[in-house]
């Protein structure tokens, strides 16, 4: 039987790591948000009601970081949004380890599945 | 109108999205969508992406909570993830071919079945004999109780609950929204999960599933920076103070206003999709 205060520290850390995660994804969000707004600001809004797919500079890793080191505001939001979907994503391997040291190898495979789906899906589209 | 005056108008009505989400438990994701394409006209697929962003935001801040005070059941939300992320990744490749407008139609038949499930009183179970699939999972769990101290409880129907959550899934890679009041639906009226725990798991559960849609979304190019930023700067802060204003404000009949409002804009979504204006 695990103790007690073992879970406890898990959950702790799982909440935390929550928290840090949405917290750094929202300040660079609105740090690069507004420096969007500076050099964009008062041009006139983008044509939203069609549908037209972003540049591959906005979809793809490679593309995103490479326009954050040329300064690219919305490269900068996308790094935002990057890092937010990396929070759920740690707090599954978090869990991971968590179960691993239990040696709940049952949870362990069951994380590891729920971890593959994802991953596979986020290479498969690209 | 400006990028800057658009930007501050969205980020107004996401605040009060993600305040409204988190103060009537629907997440602030339903809210975002009809904002965007009633209000803005945006297009359904960028409204999609945006609504992705505002659930993981809503998800995640709000779970750093629960998790903390331990109600959350964090072996059922992983066992029931492999369904809402499998479900999930279907319904995003469903969406890249189906009509838009019928992408519309089926939100708003969401939204309506969504202000009926809220009306419906949560009976707690008693005395629940779990079954034998969620003895060998392991998914017994125990919460804390105001008097103090814990708990437990039992439960059972794990492939019935299994399969809700794969719909679930499915709705939520569709429709870019949490999709909780299916999630709670499948922990509560089938698995006879305790209310309390199956909310708050639904909330944990949540974010993963977006994340599993949400990165075949940003490939496609589906996740506009320029809407993306004050949705999620909008929906987290809104979705903060919401947080803190539910301690202190009794809900019910916001509850009840907000439940209409939901139908008026459900019947919107669905004349419109139908008459084909998206």
């Amino acid at each position: 039987m695990e103790s007690i205060e073992q879970k406890k520290d898990m959950q702790l850390l799982i909440g935390t790591a929550l928290r840090i995660g949405v917290m750094t994804a929202c300040a660079i969000a609105l740090a690069s948000g507004i420096y969007y707004l500076i050099c964009h600001g008062g041009e006139p809004m983008p044509d939203y009601t069609v549908f037209h797919g972003e540049p591959s500079s906005l979809t793809t890793i490679k593309g995103i970081f490479a326009g954050v080191l040329q300064f690219q505001a919305k490269n900068w939001i996308q790094v935002g949004v990057l890092v937010l979907m990396l929070t759920p994503i740690i707090r599954i391997l978090l869990s991971l380890i968590d179960f691993a040291r239990e040696r709940d190898w049952l949870y362990v495979s069951i994380t590891a599945i729920v971890f593959l789906v994802i991953l596979s899906n986020s290479l498969a589209g690209a | 109108m400006t990028v800057l005056t658009f930007t501050l108008i969205l980020i107004c009505s996401a605040f009060l999205a993600g305040l409204l989400g988190s103060l009537t438990g629907l997440g602030g994701g339903v809210v975002v969508i009809p904002i965007l394409t009633l209000c803005f006209h945006v297009d359904f697929h960028y409204a999609i992406g945006a609504a992705l962003i505002a659930s993981i935001a809503t998800s995640s801040g709000s779970a750093s909570a629960y998790v903390k005070e331990g109600i959350t059941n964090i072996r059922l939300g992983m066992f029931l993830e492999i369904a809402t992320t499998i479900g999930a990744v279907g319904g995003a490749f469903i969406a890249l071919w189906m009509p838009t407008n019928t992408i519309a139609v089926i939100f708003g038949v969401v939204l309506v079945f969504t202000a009926l499930m809220q009306q419906r009183r949560s009976a707690d179970h008693t005395a629940v004999v779990g079954s034998d699939l969620a003895r060998k999972l392991r998914l017994y769990g125990t919460y804390p109780i105001k008097e103090g101290g814990v708990k437990s409880y039992e439960l059972t129907h794990v492939c019935g609950g299994f399969s809700i959550m794969l719909s679930a899934g499915v709705l939520s890679g569709l429709l870019g929204i949490g999709s909780g009041v299916l999630k709670v639906l499948a922990m509560d009226s089938a698995m006879k999960v305790p209310f309390k725990v199956s909310t708050t798991t639904s909330n944990f559960m949540i974010g993963v599933t977006a994340v599993a849609s949400a990165v075949v979304y940003i490939q496609r190019g589906y996740i506009e920076p320029g809407i993306a930023f004050p949705i999620m700067v909008g929906v987290l802060t809104g979705a903060l103070t919401g947080a803190r204003l539910l301690k202190r404000l009794n809900v019910k009949v916001l509850r009840q206003i907000f439940a209409c409002a939901i139908v008026l804009v459900a019947i919107n979504m669905i004349y419109n999709g139908i008459a084909g204006k998206f």
